[in-house]
């Protein structure tokens, strides 16, 4: 068959070195890589893309968590940790509850920072937490942490956007020293001795209760990176942080989450044998596809001949008339073709000028000559009318034919 | 080695221990004895490196025939073999039961019989059997694929064959053999014989009758053992698909019919398949049935992609034969540019010899020529009238050149040439 015949047309008839001389193709594996090596180094290549890629992915990345003192990010607070570090303020970093007590309980009354962002801290831990500290200072906290630690201050809704610097308004020392602060995308605090209220608001950015021992910041950006170097900032955090000599950084995670108490598994509920139904009916299907898979045998090479449709060559070229509108090019074929043929039909030789063939069919069809030439020579112009002509063409060569 | 279904349903009644005692220990201790049979049924399975294959050839068939391919299994281990063959024919072959079960006590052998039924031209071949032996439980199987190559050669199928009473009919009458003559129809004096009414007066011989009684009648035959060399056209352009067949394909049937015509009518025919050197060559110089040799030689032919060298075939029908013969190119009229190739060669050609061209005409260009609904239609139209036209140009040529030419729709091609061989038969030009 084919192959057969294509792989005789490479080796030459004159050529001495029959099929026997020639030197063996290789065998295994380092032969065959050579012989796809392309493809082996295009496998390479996208092998080690992959495996960066996985790497990035895997790899330890740096501390996103806002406020955390590791995080030097623009939303973290490793910049005011430092700082607090620097004046002799021992912080510590608290990844759970438990790290937190411990350390609250080892410091001599420390300070506090709570950041929940979610909320994820309970009634009991939260008291447990406001016992232990010597004060505490909570970070935009939501209502629930208010309501559980039972302090008189309460949220009172967020900074209006007209009002981009606040100025601090009342008799708190650490208010009076800092100055203005930013009241850019912060929630406002009622109750206690508020600080840094809006125009028009009796709740403040800064609230601390009657006790001093509960202060609510109702801004992040007064401790971020980001935000630490304008206005009064930094002073602000200094001295709402800095005034004791230990302060506690304690951001809550999902690690804190109560799961104590929770209900029963389906696990739990289900009985004994049913953990080894879903492995075994895996092994079953392990085993049915080995039955259906396993080939009886490699498959077959089927030499396939090269077959062309024979009018491709005619539609490409249709095709390419349409595309270019070669409405002149389409005519003259077929006028050619319809004057060849009435020719034949006419029995008028092959000799035969146009101009013989369109008197020969007029004298048959008892026309006038000038309206059958006029019809075969027009010229159409638009598509349109050689769609027309070329119906009129054919009648015309079917009418002779009928006669 | 492989696994029945029988297995998988095993490992799935294993479920059953599992659950009623669950636990890590039932399930490996399942899993154990799992394993255990199949290894057992394994190793008892009857050996597959002590079987001897044997294939008879099978032989020749023609295209849509059937034929038996035979298998002889011998086993020469010690124990009986009992599993699945697999016999790796093409699939174009058509095997209708290539896998089956075979029962092989020790010792002996087996016949196992495949039908197939091919539905491609050619050497079709098995190049490898696959066995797969069962253990006496028919759990786990060892398989193994051995090389044992066969073929079958399928010949084409010779569909003009229906044609041929009629033009052997026409030969006859040519040949005077027919009772009832036309005058004219040979050229060489054969014998006289009785008038019989029919006869065409104008061929009695009134110097014969005065010597007798009766009206005689000269008969006349045509001229015998000339020359008739047929080339088929294996080049790129016979690679063209036209209705349901290869040009390829349409120029056999044409050879076919020609050859076993000329065969009968007393002429020696060669056959020469040729692109760029010759892929097949036949002819009655050689002991033997004609049509044999002729379908034997065209079987294993494809059109090759490459260009027909035109200049080197004159000198190749010179080495067929220095005489002057009828020489027929079975090729084609469109396609590349005929003007540098077949027309110079054509012309050579008929310099020496008498030269018929026969091509087959594509009767999709008709249907494209009278679809002038739309704009589409119209320029394909134009497409199709243009690739006529350039047909019409070269047959004007050919025929200017001296050379007959043959251009017909696919299954009218095998007659048509049949009736330019008798024609010219008739008019001695041969």
């Amino acid at each position: 068959m084919t192959g057969v015949n294509t792989a005789g047309i490479r080796q030459p008839e004159t050529s001495v070195a029959g099929p026997d001389t020639l030197p063996a193709p290789g065998r295994g594996p380092l032969a065959s890589l050579r012989k796809h090596r392309s493809l082996a180094l295009l496998a390479t290549v996208c092998a080690i893309a992959l495996g960066m890629a996985v790497w990035g992915q895997l790899a330890p990345k740096g501390d996103a968590t806002p406020l955390s003192v590791s995080n030097a990010g623009p939303e973290g607070a490793r910049a005011v940790s430092e700082i607090l570090g620097r004046h002799g303020v021992d912080v510590h970093k608290a990844r759970n509850f438990e790290a937190a007590m411990s350390a609250l309980e080892a410091g001599s009354s420390p300070t506090l920072l709570l950041y929940d962002r979610s909320g994820i801290l309970d009634e009991p831990r939260l008291l447990d937490l406001a016992a232990a500290a010597g004060r505490l200072v909570l970070v935009t906290p939501r209502l629930e942490t208010l309501s559980a630690l039972d302090s008189d201050i309460r949220q009172a809704g967020v900074v209006p956007d007209a009002s981009p610097a606040l100025v601090p308004g009342c008799s708190l020392p650490d208010a009076q020293a800092a100055g203005d602060i930013s009241g850019k995308s912060g929630f406002v605090y009622d109750g206690g001795v508020s600080c840094y209220r809006p125009s028009g608001s009796a709740a403040g950015l800064l609230a601390v209760s009657g006790d001093g021992r509960l202060s609510v910041l109702g801004s992040t950006g007064v401790l971020s990176n980001d935000g630490l170097d304008e206005l009064g900032h930094a002073a602000l955090a200094l001295r709402t942080l800095g005034g004791s000599s230990e302060l506690v950084w304690y951001l809550p995670s999902l690690e804190d989450l109560d799961t104590f108490g929770s209900p029963q598994t389906l696990d739990d509920l289900a009985p004994d044998w049913v953990r080894y139904l879903g492995p075994w009916l895996i092994v079953v299907a392990l085993t049915a596809i080995a039955w259906r898979g396993r080939r009886l045998g490699p498959l077959v090479f089927e030499p396939l001949p090269v077959v062309v449709k024979a009018v491709e060559t005619a539609e490409g070229r249709a095709r390419m008339y349409h595309d270019a509108h070669a409405v002149e090019q389409a005519r003259d074929n077929l006028r050619a073709g319809t004057l060849a043929r009435l020719a034949g039909k006419l029995r008028l030789g092959p000799g035969a000028t146009a101009e013989h063939t369109i008197d020969a069919a007029a004298r048959l069809l008892g026309r006038p000559a000038a309206e059958v030439r006029d019809l075969v020579n027009h010229h159409p112009r638009t598509e349109a009318r050689l769609v027309a002509w070329a119906q009129e063409l054919n009648n015309l060569e079917k009418e002779v034919s009928s006669r | 080695m492989a696994i029945s279904g029988r297995y998988v349903l095993l490992v799935l009644v294993g479920l059953v221990p599992v659950l009623l005692a669950p636990g890590w220990g039932t399930v490996l201790a399942v899993l154990g004895v799992l394993a255990a049979l199949a290894a057992a049924d394994l190793v008892l399975a009857g050996s597959l490196r002590s079987v001897q294959l044997q294939r008879a050839e099978p032989g020749n068939v023609a295209l849509n025939g059937t034929i038996d391919a035979r298998l002889t299994v011998r086993n020469d281990g010690n124990r009986r073999l009992r599993g699945t063959l697999r016999d790796g024919w093409q699939p174009s072959a058509g095997a209708r039961n290539p896998v089956q079960d075979v029962d092989i006590p020790a010792h002996e052998s087996r016949r196992v019989t495949v039908r197939l039924q091919p539905v491609r031209r050619g050497d079709l071949k098995a190049p490898h059997v696959t066995l797969r032996s069962f253990g006496p439980l028919r759990l786990a199987a060892r398989q193994r694929t051995m090389e044992c190559p066969g073929a079958v050669r399928v010949l084409p199928p010779f569909h003009s064959r229906r044609h041929l009473p009629s033009k052997l009919r026409k030969l006859r009458e040519l040949d005077g053999k027919a009772a009832v003559q036309i005058r004219g129809a040979g050229t060489e004096f054969d014998s006289l014989r009785d008038y019989v009414r029919g006869d065409d007066v104008r061929s009695i011989d009134w110097r014969a009758t005065a010597r007798r009684s009766s009206v005689v009648v000269r008969t006349w035959r045509p001229e015998r053992d000339r020359r008739v060399v047929m080339v088929l056209d294996t080049s790129r352009t016979s690679a063209a698909r036209i209705d349901d067949e290869t040009r390829l394909d349409t120029g056999m049937e044409a050879a076919l019919l020609l050859g076993v015509l000329a065969e009968r009518g007393g002429d020696r025919v060669d056959f020469l398949a040729f692109d760029r050197r010759t892929r097949a060559w036949a002819g009655s110089a050689v002991q033997g049935n004609l049509l044999g040799q002729l379908v034997q030689a065209m079987a294993p032919l494809d059109a090759e992609l490459i260009e027909m060298d035109w200049p080197a075939v004159p000198a190749q029908v010179r080495a067929v034969t220095a005489h002057r013969s009828l020489v027929v190119l079975l090729t084609s009229l469109d396609g590349g540019a005929p003007e540098e190739g077949l027309l110079p060669a054509a012309a050579r050609l008929a310099n020496d010899h008498v030269v018929v061209v026969a091509a087959v005409r594509d009767p999709q260009l008709g249907t494209m020529l009278r679809d002038r609904a739309d704009a589409t239609g119209v320029f394909r139209a134009a497409a199709a009238e243009r690739a006529l036209l350039q047909r019409a140009a070269v047959s004007a040529e050919l025929r200017r050149l001296g050379v007959e030419v043959v251009d017909a729709e696919p299954h009218q091609l095998p007659p048509r040439l049949a009736d330019m061989y008798i024609r010219l038969k008739a008019a001695g030009k041969l």
